[in-house]
């Protein structure tokens, strides 16, 4: 069927294009206009017509967080089921997922920590997001197997060929290192870990881990960066981790998450324990400004009650002091296990509105939208579904001056948001969320609208309250099918979830058949995710080729 | 497929459409054992939320015991493979957890990863025995024994009586492991086993590990969490999730004159509940009988007529296990596919009837 958005202010900043327009579609697909009448006109005029927003930092499947629903049942307000699918409004559901992403225009979301020896599991969950294309990222970093190799100089070859086992295994999209070794040390007594300090019983370090990992991925082709938190997550002076993580990059391509819980600089140098932190947003926006072979995602604090989640047991076991309610759970798993610690950013506090100010600050200091992308680590520093706020407070002045004045003075005093006049513009906000995320995923067909664009599109009323503009779209587009009119879901359809093609090595499948026999008691075949798992003749996964 | 109706065989369509009007009739169904693979459970859950049924597990004894504490004090806990890697010091927890296959594992083997690696593996118990090297019969009950354990662990309590020495031994382990059962330690006794955990990892390393057979339960959990957002026991009655373990407690509701229709799934098979022939019941059931309720539909066992994913203990993960001995049985998750359809059709129906 050939359609038509006719008469909208088409935004897509990869096509320096924005103005009133039309973009035609066929067959699923962003077309030339084919001077052939349309079977279906739809009217725009008066909406920005954007393609659909695609997220690449979101923890919305994986035992995390299904640990987070059991410790706090009460998080998430459920509202009766629409018609068609009997959970769509349970909270934090799987279908309240995939429903509240698509209603805010966005059709493509990455689950970043996978952990192979969970990834069937992970990925049964992905699927049953609907209406959304997913994707997993590949936790490694802290497991035996591969400290082992390392610890036996084994070399790069070695490394490379068990990061492409993993992640063909697990059918993940890149790799993700989560503070490498952390978890380990942890186990094995330690509180705290820096880039530099030796993981006890491997003689390595986060350095050398990380490296070997960058190298893996880029041997193999992965698209997508190898995706690091970092160490020291959190703390005052954590801005020093990031750099020193920068730097130990040398020059290769490095995606640094939820980048606002590090651009934590020490307040006072002399007491750099307790004299608290200040914005280091500068120092971080520069860093990335000048160096091209990097990029970060915000992690946005919200104010509110959340839940954080992560791998890194090694934090979440130090935060669990902060926990409120004061409960938590860690799991010092197989590799990294997980932890889960509720976690209130108390509104109009003083720490939690430094924080808020930081990430808005990182954003409106960037260069290069593109590379500064728009995440609020979902849950960890508040929901996505706050992802419309967000975006109002980054494009209005005035709306931002507004809230800073309902917060403590600290924000002025250990920030510079309230002397920040930029106002982003809708393309700068498509680059944000959309074309920005898309490059660095490494998925050409999304995240603009240019003829051969996979037809996820997003048409929103243009309105200047950008909260509400943002919160329900007007019509959403998936493959050219709609899927959302006027905010509700009108069609409750699968995606895919996107898979990296990797080729494994025998000899390394030989070899970590037996490791893993060993271990755990049941070999490869137990690390599996079969097609036949996801119901006969389904087509869960959509293949992703490497890097030529 | 083998399929019977009040204890006469019949065919699968016959069978199918009995089970769909006793479902679409009921006021307060419920769909109980969820003893099956990924796909059947995910059906069961979608059946429950169109029908508004309520759903309980067939270990949720065990099952709620962990959920309570867990909701309650949160937990801290390691994985079998973990355990066997790496703990110096395990504290056997009552009697149950004797029998656990896990615990053979943990006495064949001594550490291999970490600091604790090459030392030797002690083991401590809670509950007469003799197979540790420091028992304490523990008379007054085990919540009891683990809350003095944990008073001892605090410094609330001093001396080198039993429990002292044990809980001694705890602080000066380096990777400690609490194993238990759940049902046979309870809720009380787990959150209080939690506490311990977590008072001794101030100092040093220490966690829980349930070591019972739990059966499909462990599937249960994480898929009601991720299509509900609730663990079970949890109902659809008035269309949102109700998470409530004692309101959807299956028997509880059973012996209450609560229920009009039960639907047992056990195609993993689990030993079937007293309290199902007290009520109009539909058995989805690997290896059925006639007898087994009033409509019967043998369905394939998976890993072994067609494949499927399910809990797997030793790898303390969702695993697929293809089929051992491939045969014609419908797969439970088909026959919950085929019943969803059905009961649509008799709501529609009934909808569209005059009121009055």
């Amino acid at each position: 069927m050939l359609s038509v958005i006719r008469g909208g202010r088409v935004v897509d900043p990869t096509a320096s294009r924005d103005s009133v327009g039309d973009v035609w579609i066929e067959d699923g697909r962003v077309i030339d206009p084919p001077g052939r009448e349309p079977d279906r006109v739809i009217d725009a005029a008066g909406c920005v017509v954007m393609a659909g927003g695609v997220e690449v930092h979101s923890h919305i499947a994986g035992g995390n967080v299904i640990t987070s629903r059991l410790l706090l049942p009460d998080l998430y307000v459920s509202e009766a089921a629409p018609d068609g699918h009997p959970f769509a409004h349970a909270g934090g559901a799987a279908a309240w997922i995939g429903s509240t992403y698509a209603r805010m225009g966005y059709t493509t979301a990455v689950e970043p920590a996978m952990p192979p020896t969970h990834a069937l599991g992970t990925q049964l969950e992905l699927a049953d997001i609907p209406l959304l294309d997913r994707g997993a990222l590949t936790v490694m970093g802290n497991d035996d197997q591969l400290l082992q190799l390392l610890r036996d100089r084994q070399g790069g070859n070695a490394v490379r060929d068990l990061v492409a086992l993993s992640v063909a295994q697990s059918r993940g999209l890149g790799v993700k290192c989560i503070n490498a070794g952390g978890a380990s040390a942890f186990k094995d007594g330690a509180l705290r870990l820096s880039l530099d300090e030796e993981i006890p019983c491997y003689g390595l370090t986060t350095r050398q881990i990380m490296g070997s990992l960058l190298d893996a991925v880029e041997a193999i082709g992965v698209p997508h960066p190898l995706h690091v938190h970092c160490n020291n997550l959190g703390l005052p002076g954590a801005d020093d981790s990031f750099m020193a993580t920068l730097d130990a990059a040398e020059g290769r391509r490095i995606h640094f998450a939820h980048a606002q819980f590090y651009a934590y600089g020490v307040s006072d140098p002399a007491n750099p324990g307790t004299g608290g932190f200040r914005s280091a947003a500068e120092r971080i926006a520069r860093a990335i400004s000048d160096n091209p072979n990097a990029t970060l995602d915000i992690g946005q604090v919200v104010f509110g009650q959340t839940v954080t989640v992560s791998l890194d047991i090694l934090r979440q076991f130090a935060g669990r002091k902060g926990a409120k309610p004061k409960k938590w759970v860690l799991n010092a798993g197989d590799a990294e296990g997980g932890g889960v610690v509720p976690f209130l950013y108390r509104p109009r506090g003083p720490t939690s509105s430094l924080q808020w100010a930081i990430g808005l600050e990182i954003m409106l200091l960037s260069t290069d939208p593109e590379r500064t992308i728009l995440t609020t680590d979902h849950p960890n520093g508040g929901p996505f579904t706050q992802y419309p706020r967000i975006i109002h407070l980054l494009m209005d002045k005035s709306e931002r001056d507004r809230e800073i004045a309902t917060l403590p003075a600290i924000v002025g005093e250990r920030s510079g948001l309230p002397g920040l006049e930029r106002e982003y513009s809708l393309s700068e906000i498509a680059q944000l969320t959309r074309s920005g995320p898309a490059k660095l995923l490494g998925l050409a067909d999304r995240g603009h609208l240019r003829p051969g664009a996979r037809a996820d599109v997003a048409v929103y009323g243009d309105d200047t309250d950008r909260t509400a503009m943002f919160t329900a779209a007007k019509l959403v587009l998936k493959d050219g099918v709609p899927i959302v009119e006027d905010g509700e879901v009108v069609e409750w359809r699968a995606g895919r979830t996107l898979s990296l093609t990797v080729e494994s090595d025998h000899a390394m499948e030989k070899r970590a058949d037996a490791y893993l026999t060993e271990r755990f008691g049941a070999g490869l075949d137990s690390f599996a995710v079969p097609d036949a798992a996801f119901g006969e003749g389904t087509e869960n996964f959509e293949a992703v080729p490497c890097r030529a | 497929m083998a399929a019977w109706v009040k204890g006469g065989a019949t065919d699968a369509d016959t069978a199918i459409e009995a089970a769909a009007s006793l479902l679409a009739k009921a006021r307060a169904p419920v769909i109980a054992g969820l003893s099956a693979d990924v796909a059947a459970i995910r059906a069961a859950y979608d059946l429950a939320g169109r029908l508004g049924a309520s759903v309980d597990t067939a270990g949720s004894v065990a099952t709620y015991a962990e959920l309570g504490s867990l909701s309650r004090v949160g937990a801290l806990t390691t994985t079998p493979a973990e355990a066997v890697g790496r703990a110096d010091v395990i504290l056997v927890v009552g009697d149950a957890a004797w029998q656990a296959p896990l615990l053979k594992r943990l006495i064949d083997a001594k550490p291999t990863r970490g600091r604790t690696a090459g030392s030797d593996r002690v083991l401590l118990a809670v509950g007469a025995n003799a197979a540790a090297s420091l028992a304490w019969p523990a008379e007054g009950g085990l919540p009891e024994a683990v809350g003095v354990l944990r008073a001892y662990a605090r410094g609330h309590l001093a001396g080198d009586a039993l429990p002292g020495q044990i809980a001694a031994r705890l602080a000066d382990a380096q990777y400690g492991v609490l194993l238990y059962d759940a049902a046979e330690l309870g809720e009380a006794g787990i959150e209080m086993l939690q506490g311990l955990a977590m008072d001794l990892s101030e100092a040093t390393r220490c966690f829980t590990l349930a070591s019972g057979d739990v059966g499909q339960d462990r599937a249960v959990v994480p898929v009601s969490a991720w299509l509900t957002g609730q663990a079970p026991r949890s109902g659809f009655g008035r269309r949102v999730p109700e998470h409530d373990p004692w309101r959807f407690d299956a028997a509880r509701q059973v012996a209450a004159g609560e229920v009009d229709a039960v639907l047992w799934l056990g195609a993993v098979p689990v030993p079937r509940p007293d309290w199902l022939s007290a009520v109009p019941s539909i058995a989805l059931v690997a290896d059925g009988e006639a007898k087994d309720a009033e409509v019967v539909i043998a369905v394939g066992q998976p890993g072994r007529d067609h494949g499927g994913v399910l809990w797997n203990e030793q790898r303390a993960a969702l695993t697929f296990w293809p089929a051992s001995a491939p045969s014609d049985l419908p797969s439970a998750a088909a026959v919950m596919a085929a019943l969803r359809e059905r009961v649509g059709t008799h709501q529609a129906a009934s909808r569209s009837e005059p009121a009055c």
